[in-house]
């Protein structure tokens, strides 16, 4: 059972897959719910959060705290004034510049192990001392250190997933050879699924397909939005369409995260 | 013999404890001389100190991954503290920690009577 306090990590086998939009709507959804949220952008390959929230600049980065340079609070930017909510949301960035992704992925097994200890230490910093409710980690995708770290700090890892043959044959690989030998709390979200979401026959159609597929629960099921896709990723749904049904659908994610 | 019989019925706990210590330490010798017999070098020393990353621990032994995972998270732990997390009898895990040791995963200090086990991240890299 996770209690308040939980460390989730959004991976997924190929990129694409959506993990930054789930990461950023699934944190504002909990948002909307009064609760205490961090969002660290631990894609240190592809950074996108910084761009999403229109941060330019960060005094400090998620890689001067995972490099030792900085204490974790310096590395958060508190962004809870632009949501009319209760609660509070605070960003961790990864560096978009060149020469940090360069510099990141240089690094090697010593540097990489002390980063793991970092972030197993956010524990006991974020969530204890800070009293944050959940620390969410959008992580690279496939098998590499800086999302196995993650993903190790973790208690639960939510698995964005396409119907994409090759997506969904190396998901199922990492449930086998990644997930399970961690130990970790899995659930599936299934993205970009293609169907005719408007009625309830299409859903259901789409559930049971989708069923044949994991093993694992389903957490959730997106179908493939035009809106989505047309807004670029310029808006949050969960905050500025609350109405639209993916921002609805996250918001039963998160509360399906709360329940467990 | 008398004096024997008035420590046992005395100090029942401590020479319990006592015993737990040698056997203990018999056990680690055991590991040493395994280790000795896997590698056939009978000069045998631990391997060099090798970082405990999460690629390493992929590719470990399911049950050597679960303590050496426990100590990533704990930091700093005796056996029973590691035992006491994967619900494993403690001599199993202190079997375990001291094939990590001599595998150079990981460090081991004496404290008194206790033994901690714990990742080495000074003066690397």
């Amino acid at each position: 059972m996770i209690v308040l306090g939980a460390i989730i990590a959004v991976h997924s086998y190929k990129g694409g897959t959506g993990k930054t939009l789930i990461s950023v709507n699934l944190a504002v959804s909990f948002l909307k719910h009064g609760r205490k949220v961090c969002l660290l952008d631990l894609d240190f390959r592809a950074p996108s959060l910084s761009s999403i929230l229109k941060i330019d600049k960060a005094e400090y980065w998620l890689n001067d705290y995972l490099n030792g340079t900085c204490e974790i609070d310096k590395a958060l930017i508190d962004i809870s004034d632009r949501f009319n909510n209760e609660g509070k949301i605070l960003v961790g960035l990864a560096n978009p510049a060149t020469e940090a992704i360069r510099e990141i992925s240089a690094k090697d097994r010593k540097w990489e192990m002390r980063a793991l200890g970092r972030l197993l230490s956010l524990r006991n910093s974020l969530l204890s001392t800070m009293d944050f409710d959940y620390l969410i980690f959008d992580t690279s995708p496939g098998l590499q250190y800086s999302s196995i770290n993650a993903i190790v700090s973790a208690d639960l890892v939510v698995v964005a997933s396409t119907l994409d043959t090759s997506d969904i044959e190396g998901t199922n690989r990492m449930l086998r050879e990644l997930y399970d030998l961690f130990e970790k709390k899995t659930e599936i979200i299934m993205n970009k699924v293609l169907c005719d979401a408007s009625s309830k026959s299409g859903r259901d159609e789409m559930q049971s397909k989708i069923k044949d597929i994991y093993e694992p629960p389903l957490l959730g099921v997106i179908p493939c939005y035009c809106d989505i896709s047309r807004a670029g990723g310029t808006f949050i749904f969960a905050q500025e369409k609350p109405g639209h049904p993916f921002a609805k659908i996250l918001d039963e994610i998160a509360a399906k995260i709360e329940k467990m | 013999m008398v004096k024997q019989q008035e420590v046992f019925g005395k100090r029942p706990l401590q020479i319990l404890e006592k015993i737990r210590e040698n056997l203990e330490k018999l056990n680690e010798k055991m590991e040493v001389m395994i280790e000795i017999q896997k590698t056939g070098k009978k000069d045998f020393s631990p391997l060099p100190e090798s970082p405990l990353d999460v690629m390493t621990l992929l590719s470990m032994p399911d049950h050597l991954r679960k303590t050496a995972m426990t100590i990533c998270r704990l930091g700093r732990a005796t056996a029973d503290e590691v035992a006491e997390q994967t619900r494993r009898a403690r001599a199993v895990e202190s079997g375990y920690l001291n094939q990590l040791v001599i595998m150079g995963y990981l460090k081991k200090e004496r404290k008194g009577r206790k033994a901690y086990f714990y990742v080495e991240k000074e003066n690397q890299g």
